[in-house]
């Protein structure tokens, strides 16, 4: 058997040597040595150290949606809630109830012509009016006043910029909720906000 | 049971904190995350060599999991699950980048089959003092498809039957290039312990 | 004899200015070896950082801090650079800023945040990253990386950026892209306007998205792009005339319109809720 012949079966080989490639190993050195560096490697990788952390921003980040998509809640008093912070929400609130609601909105609005006021209704529960803003982003404008004044007042008007995009996100999907570009604005709508908060529990760091 | 009696999140049981994360509490998540963050994210860094992008998968794998929490029902280890959609997320971002998550079945050049060799790395031998660190720099050197394949192998223990269904190849494919892998990884520490012995 | 106290002078002038000068800042300049495909991490509150390739396994970075209410915190973990700006109770935009010069192999992968920036990176062929909040991103030249920026408010240019997918999100900055093309370009902005000079490069995706903001994209007449173009409360203009679209795309609302330019090897999407759109034709006589 070659070196050549040898190294072309390495490829199957889980440890278990024909007769002829346990001879070829026995008195071939280069090949010993190639079997002997390639098992290293694999039983080295094994202990590749698992100590490298992520950042505590990658958390932030995880926090802050899963609050959004209200999939969690602060239980314990000890991390007392800021007032005003929403303590539960239905999961999967503004995308699925949004699109439940367009739904229900649609029907009661084929059946009745109350309808449309019920739509609206439920439109206002889910709409901040321009003036007012949501507890949770009075929370996070306080906590970028305390951490960079400086930014408080661009935070708001991006914030609001948002709000507006997420009211008419959420309209456009009332008012079609098959439609895939509504749905796409309303996903983009949801990311910028994010990104908004993401951002401003980042500069609150120290 | 009240809230001041609750142990603290350090001494949380896993099985319990995966509960309580179903009903939604907040400090069940920081657990969970907390229990496994390094282990997913070292994952991700190696397998895309970047931090930035690590930290992204990280985030995504994590979100994915905890979407889903609610239908975990402990067919297998919580961890495994985890880190199997951690996988999963990488393998699509790769994909997504058009980077080689399938290995070449036929490989497109001499590059690959016979790397350039320093002089004198012949002479070096590695069996038996192979350092850690310097095989961690070497497997950020590999191309994309090897890397993809030898840490899902070598590092994280995948079977070449498992990998095969991730990646989209064939269980042959998946050992060629992982010997592949293993032969450039040889390469390469041999060519930096040559390196090291040259320098005054 | 006079003109050794003429040299003394001058010199007991030089080290005065010097100490002013060093009084006010203070530079600073750090040496990384890496390897390959090095990630080098740059976090600065205020001020600007600047990122361009050098030859050499090597990370060099250069900064200059305007006062002694700044620290910079650097660090090597392997192949990875990480270097954070601290601004100290007391500080402001001013006294706080650090100005980072940052040279790095072209392959490394970088990761720029500042909140005041400016950000600029240029020639480089590794993923970039860069994020601000009112700062002005300038990134250029750059190839087969990925270009990741986030920004709140501050202008986004990208120039000459190819084979990489490109992903802008922007709250209410402005995003220009000059020469920009690749696999996948996506811009998604609230109220910041999209400006796109290109040739939709081919077989790429792209997708230029704002809620209020105009869209306004600048095509040679060889483009080869499956265009659909949507706004539901703005108006839309298209210089081109377009063949029938392949997919069934039907606005539900406001104006809209699609279609397909030459071979219909890109995909362009451009929309924005209540802007204007316009797909332009660049005349041949435009030097670009």
């Amino acid at each position: 058997m070659t070196c050549q012949e040898f190294e072309r079966v390495l490829t199957e080989l889980a440890g278990e040597f024909s007769f002829e490639q346990e001879r070829h190993l026995r008195t071939c050195l280069s090949c010993s040595e190639l079997m002997s560096d390639l098992r290293a490697i694999s039983q080295q990788a094994q202990f590749l150290s698992e100590d490298a952390e992520p950042s505590p921003r990658v958390w932030n980040a995880i926090d802050i949606t899963l609050r959004q998509e209200g999939l969690i809640h602060d239980s314990s008093p000890v991390r007392s809630a800021p007032p005003g912070w929403s303590r539960w929400r239905p999961v999967w609130l503004v995308p699925a109830l949004a699109t439940a609601l367009v739904i229900s909105g649609v029907i009661l609005h084929q059946r009745t012509k109350t309808a449309p006021a019920t739509v609206s209704q439920v439109a206002a529960s889910l709409q901040s009016p321009e003036s007012t803003m949501v507890p949770e982003e009075e929370q996070l404008l306080k906590l970028v006043a305390t951490q960079a004044p400086a930014l408080r007042a661009s935070y708001e008007s991006d914030l609001r910029a948002v709000d507006a995009y997420i009211r008419d996100a959420e309209s456009s999907v009332r008012s079609n909720p098959n439609d895939e570009v509504a749905q796409e604005y309303l996903m983009n709508a949801y990311e910028q906000r994010a990104m908004v908060y993401e951002m401003a529990m980042d500069r609150s760091q120290p | 049971m009240s809230d001041a009696k609750k142990p603290p999140n350090e001494r949380l049981p896993e099985a319990e904190a995966i509960e309580r994360a179903k009903q939604g509490d907040a400090s069940a998540f920081e657990h969970l995350y907390n229990l496994h963050k390094r282990r997913v994210y070292s994952l991700c860094l190696r397998m895309t060599a970047n931090t930035a992008a690590a930290e992204d998968l990280t985030q995504e794998a994590f979100l994915q999991l905890f979407r889903k929490i609610g239908t975990f029902r402990g067919e297998s280890a919580f961890s495994t699950w985890l880190h199997r959609m951690a996988v999963n997320v990488v393998l699509m971002q790769l994909r997504k980048k058009g980077l080689a998550v399938v290995p070449i079945e036929e490989t497109m050049g001499g590059e690959e089959e016979s790397p350039k060799k320093e002089p004198g790395a012949d002479d070096i031998r590695l069996a038996g003092s192979i350092d850690r660190l310097q095989l961690q720099n070497a497997i950020g050197e590999l191309p994309p498809g090897y890397r993809t394949i030898f840490l899902l192998h070598d590092v994280e223990g995948y079977e070449h039957n498992e990998i095969a269904e991730m990646v989209g190849c064939s269980i042959g494919n998946s050992k060629s290039q992982l010997h592949k892998a293993r032969m450039k990884l040889r390469e390469l520490l041999k060519t930096s312990r040559a390196e090291k012995a040259t320098r005054p | 004899m006079q003109k050794r106290a003429r040299v003394a002078k001058v010199a007991v002038v030089f080290l005065l200015v010097g100490a002013a000068f060093a009084a006010d800042e203070i530079r600073n300049e750090y040496h990384f070896k890496v390897h390959r495909h090095a990630s080098v991490s740059i976090i600065n509150q205020y001020g600007p950082i600047s990122v361009r390739p050098t030859l050499g396994n090597q990370v060099i970075v250069t900064v200059i801090l305007h006062s002694d209410k700044v620290k910079v915190e650097q660090g090597q973990g392997g192949n990875r650079v990480s270097v954070v700006s601290h601004v100290l109770p007391g500080a402001d935009a001013e006294s706080g800023r650090a100005d980072f010069e940052v040279l790095v192999p072209a392959d490394a992968n970088v990761t720029l945040h500042s909140t005041t920036g400016p950000l600029r990176a240029e020639k480089l062929h590794g993923d970039v990253i860069l994020e601000g909040n009112t700062a002005n991103v300038d990134v250029r030249d750059l190839s087969d990386g990925h270009v990741h920026v986030k920004t709140l408010n501050g202008p986004v240019t990208l120039t000459n950026v190819s084979d990489g997918h490109v992903e802008i999100t922007s709250i209410s900055g402005d995003v220009a892209l000059k020469a920009v093309n690749g696999p996948l370009v996506h811009v998604n902005s609230t109220s910041g306007r999209i400006l796109y000079d290109g040739d939709f490069g081919d077989g790429g995706e792209y997708s230029l998205m704002t809620h209020s903001g105009d869209i306004d994209a600048t095509a040679p007449s060889y483009a080869s792009i499956d265009v659909v173009a949507s706004s539901q409360q703005g108006k839309v203009e298209n210089d081109f005339p377009l063949q029938p679209a392949h997919s069934s795309f039907a606005a539900k609302a406001g104006s809209a319109f699609s279609g397909t330019m030459g071979k219909a090897a890109s995909s362009v999407k451009l929309l924005s809720f209540s802007g204007k759109i316009h797909l332009k034709k660049r005349n041949i006589s435009d030097n670009r």
